[in-house]
C-alpha cells in the first residue's frame, strides 16, 4: 500500500452515528403527544338570540328586498315563513307552508332545503333565518336543521340563524 | 467436516447490527404528524364521557370564549358545575324568573368584571355552548335565555365535524 492509501485507511475510517438518544427521545415524545392528541374535531355554529333593539333609519339609502325566514320545528314537521319590512303582506302570505314528516322519525330536511332556496333565489339580498323549534324538539334536529339553512351545496342560502324560543 | 465448519464459524461470530433507520422515519413521519394537529388547534377541553356532540357540516373553528356545557346529568360554566339537570329540567333554573339563577348571576358578574357592558360589541361570539344532542329544546332554551339576559345574546354552538 502507498503512503497516501495507508493515510485515508487511517484517517476515513467508517463511523456509525448513534441514534440510541434520538430513539429514547421519540419514544417519549410520541405516547406524550398520543395520550394529549384529540380525535374529535369541535368546530362552531355561530348564532345569536332575539335582543330588543332600536331600528336603524334606512335614509336615503335604497334598500334591496329581501324577507327573514322564519322555520318553526314542531313535531311534526317543519312551518316555513316570512316577514319582511320591504315586502308586502299578500307575497309573505306566498310564502307561508307547511312541511309535513313523511317518516315519523326523519324531518324532511330535503324539502325544506328546496323551500329555502326557492326563497334566496326570489330574494337573494336575504340572510337571516330564525329558527323556532318547540319544546320538545331535541338539539340534533335543530343542529341539522341550522346546517342545511345555511348553506346549500356550497352556496350560502341564510348564514345568519337566530335561535328563538315559541312566544305564547 | 460439518462440525468443524460450525466451530469456524462460532468463532467468527459478528454481532448483527440493528438497523433503525426504517424505524427512525416512521417515528419522524409520526412526530411531524402529531405536532401539525397540535398547531391549528385552538384551544383543548375536556368533555364529559357521556356527552354527544351533534354533527355538522360547519367548519368554523371556535374562538376562546365562555364555555357553558349542558349535558344530561349537569350545567358547566367554565368547568364548574352549577346546576344538574334531572328530567330534563334544570335545578336551579326556573324558566319563569330566570335572574335568581347561578348561570345568570355568575355570567353578569364576569360581564361587569370585564367591563364589557350589554350593547357593545355585541356581533361579537361570547358563550361556546356544547350541548348534548339528545336534550329537548325546552332544557336548552332556558340556558340560553338566562345568557341572552345576562349580556351574551351570541353564541357559537360546538359542533363534531361530520
Amino acid at each position: 500500500m502507498s503512503k497516501l492509501g495507508r493515510h485515508r485507511a487511517t484517517t476515513e475510517q467508517q463511523t456509525d452515528i448513534d441514534m440510541v438518544p434520538v430513539m429514547n427521545m421519540f419514544l417519549v415524545l410520541i405516547p406524550f403527544l398520543l395520550m394529549s392528541v384529540s380525535f374529535f374535531h369541535i368546530k362552531a355554529i355561530n348564532t345569536s338570540v332575539p335582543m330588543l333593539a332600536q331600528s336603524k333609519a334606512a335614509g336615503h339609502e335604497q334598500i334591496r328586498e329581501k324577507l327573514t325566514a322564519i322555520v318553526e320545528i314542531e313535531p311534526t314537521g317543519f312551518h316555513v315563513s316570512a316577514i319582511s319590512d320591504s315586502v308586502g303582506a299578500e307575497e309573505l302570505d306566498k310564502w307561508d307552508r307547511r312541511i309535513v314528516k313523511e317518516d315519523k322519525q326523519e324531518y324532511p330536511l330535503n324539502k325544506l332545503v328546496a323551500e329555502l332556496n326557492k326563497m334566496k333565489a326570489r330574494y337573494p339580498a336575504s340572510d337571516t333565518l330564525i329558527i323556532i323549534p318547540d319544546g320538545s324538539v331535541i338539539y340534533d334536529t335543530i343542529i341539522q336543521a341550522m346546517d342545511v339553512a345555511r348553506y346549500y351545496r356550497n352556496d350560502s342560502l341564510f348564514p345568519n340563524v337566530v335561535l328563538s324560543g315559541k312566544v305564547g | 467436516m460439518g462440525l468443524s465448519t460450525k466451530t469456524r464459524h462460532s468463532k467468527h461470530f459478528v454481532p448483527p447490527k440493528l438497523q433503525i433507520t426504517s424505524m427512525m422515519d416512521m417515528f419522524t413521519i409520526i412526530l411531524i404528524f402529531l405536532l401539525f394537529s397540535f398547531s391549528n388547534k385552538p384551544e383543548t377541553m375536556s368533555l364529559q364521557k357521556d356527552l354527544k356532540l351533534p354533527e355538522s357540516t360547519a367548519n368554523l373553528d371556535y374562538k376562546e370564549n365562555i364555555n357553558l356545557l349542558l349535558s344530561q346529568t349537569s350545567l358547566e360554566l367554565e368547568g364548574k358545575v352549577i346546576g344538574t339537570v334531572q328530567n330534563g329540567r334544570i335545578i336551579g333554573l326556573d324558566p319563569q324568573n330566570l335572574k335568581t339563577s347561578t348561570l345568570y348571576e355568575r355570567l353578569r358578574s364576569t360581564r361587569e368584571s370585564a367591563g364589557d357592558l350589554p350593547g357593545d360589541d355585541s356581533t361579537k361570539p361570547h358563550i361556546l355552548f356544547l350541548c348534548d344532542k339528545r336534550l329537548p329544546f325546552k332544557t336548552i332554551n332556558s340556558v340560553v335565555k338566562a345568557a341572552a339576559m345576562a349580556g351574551y345574546p351570541n353564541f357559537q354552538f360546538g359542533v363534531l365535524k361530520r
